[in-house]
């Protein structure tokens, strides 16, 4: 097992899983409640990563952190080194990526809310952030655990875009789905299939967790088999 | 208006000119609903400190409170509280546009749907609307609060404890909380067993009476309609269709009246609290 990759794609799916809930929560709740027209396209680039080839999105990603366009040239000189090939451009390809495994859920426990509730809290004097703090939020707890480990189970599991935007550098921007890769490539399959397991038990274990603490996946006692 | 304007009137109820209305509504507003419409469109402005609004079902009662209360927002609307406006969707003259938002009107809204946090406790949800107070401060005052709505046994239970008429004194109490400068109660005690619901009106009344703290109710019992306020509205198809006191309405109305009471269905209670037993189980 590479367990300098197993670090880095943990401490990778962790930013990632971190960034995302603090972006995704605004734009869910936004996506949630708005009445305005341009909710169907901020939805629909929400969810492009869901269709679009990892490459593809790799590709842009690559092009725009690169020094060919003012914005990539504009980081260049503000980081002291391209963000291309690095863990921090890992990070900003793994957060859009994984974009829509953050923000589908959480929007729709958003707006599963009953309507009457939030009314009850603007009367009491709640403003907008006011209502999504102390209630939209305590009631959306099952969305909020179900977009955290989506976002950390599809970071882990990520290959494409962290193969074009981070290159494949042992200790810096080399994953344990690079590693595994490259495993088979040198036709090392007993560590390959190590390091799928591994993988396989991660994600596994994560989909446990999420469906064990969400109330209404438990079993009932009443529940016919 | 300013915070500071709408603050101020919480503690002058009857601040702006003698006899000025405490309540003025002009408003109009179509809802369209599968390609039905239904058309809110009356003008009525409230004196009396106990006002009531009678009509049946549909007739557009629960849209006016929430147009009032800053929860739906009118096609055309002049909303005015003691005289200061609240809400004005025309420019007439040099008068602006005003458009306060719900959480800034201060209006002590209690729905038919009691809406009580599920995440929080009784008194979790009383203390909800209260800030800036101790917590000795705000004890003392949940604990009054719940003693109005006689449930001072249920501060430390979860809403999923509750009946449904114990659901509905919770909101109450949440709502009294908040300190506002007007009350709306929508069918508030529609919940209640017969003698709960008369003690916790008269707590409630007694609470805004001595705080000069004008109270719409809307109701389709007609019972509670001529006893519960100084003023009566008859409202039907949207519309406002008489306008007084009791005595007056009743004569005014009276045939009109008797057939709606034989249209309008008996108040159902929620399904948790059919009996006066289930209001107190638990």
């Amino acid at each position: 097992m590479d367990t300098v990759a197993l670090l880095l794609t943990l401490r990778l799916a962790l930013v990632t899983t971190v960034i995302l809930l603090l972006l995704a929560v605004p734009l869910a709740y936004w996506l949630a409640f708005t009445g305005s027209r341009a909710k169907v396209f901020v939805q629909a680039v929400c969810a492009l990563p869901i269709v679009l080839p990892p490459t593809v999105l790799g590709f842009y990603l690559l092009v725009a952190l690169g020094p060919r366009t003012a914005f990539g040239r504009a980081l260049t000189h503000l980081l002291g080194h391209p963000l291309a090939f690095s863990f921090a451009g890992l990070v900003v390809g793994s957060v859009i990526y994984s974009l829509p495994f953050a923000v589908q859920p959480l929007a729709a426990g958003f707006a599963a809310v009953d309507r009457s509730m939030l009314d009850a809290a603007t009367t009491l004097g709640s403003g907008r952030w006011d209502r999504m703090r102390r209630v939209v939020l305590p009631l959306s707890r099952g969305s909020l655990l179900t977009a955290s480990v989506l976002s950390f189970a599809h970071t882990v599991g990520e290959f494409g875009v962290v193969l074009m935007i981070g290159g494949n550098l042992p200790g810096a921007t080399r994953t344990l789905s690079i590693a595994l890769y490259d495993q088979v490539q040198d036709f090392q399959y007993a560590q390959a299939n190590r390091t799928a397991l591994f993988l396989l038990a991660i994600c596994l274990v994560a989909l446990m967790l999420l469906y064990s603490l969400r109330p209404e996946s438990r079993p009932r006692s009443g529940d016919l088999v | 208006m300013s915070d500071a304007s709408i603050s101020a009137l919480a503690g002058s109820p009857t601040s702006g000119a003698p006899n000025t209305p405490w309540l003025t509504v002009h408003l109009e507003h179509r809802f369209h609903h599968n390609g039905a419409g239904f058309h809110l469109h009356l003008a009525f402005s409230a004196h009396a400190q106990r006002t009531v609004v009678f009509g049946p079902s549909g007739s557009g009662k629960s849209s006016l409170l929430r147009a009032i209360a800053g929860l739906l927002k009118p096609d055309v609307a002049t909303i005015e509280f003691h005289g200061t406006t609240v809400c004005n969707t025309r420019t007439i003259g040099s008068r602006p546009r005003i458009y306060i938002p719900a959480e800034k009107r201060r209006v002590g809204l209690v729905m038919q749907n009691p809406a009580v946090f599920p995440h929080l406790t009784a008194s979790g949800n009383v203390a909800f609307a209260l800030r800036g107070k101790d917590r000795s401060a705000q004890k003392e005052k949940i604990a009054r609060l719940l003693e109005i709505v006689e449930a001072e046994s249920l501060a430390a239970r979860w809403p999923r404890e509750l009946s449904g008429g114990q659901l509905q004194r919770i909101a109450i109490a949440r709502t009294l909380a908040a300190e506002p400068t007007i009350l709306l109660l929508d069918e508030p005690f529609a919940a209640l067993d017969a003698p709960s619901r008369q003690q916790i009106s008269q707590n409630l009344h007694q609470w805004a009476r001595e705080r000069g703290i004008p109270v719409l109710t809307v109701t389709h019992n007609l019972e509670e309609a001529f006893t519960a306020g100084d003023e009566v509205l008859t409202m039907e198809d949207g519309r406002v269709m008489a306008q007084g006191t009791p005595e007056k309405v009743l004569v005014m109305q009276r045939e009109r009246l008797l057939q709606m009471l034989h249209a309008v269905p008996a108040p159902v209670p929620e399904e948790t609290s059919l009996s006066p037993e289930n209001d107190r189980a638990v």
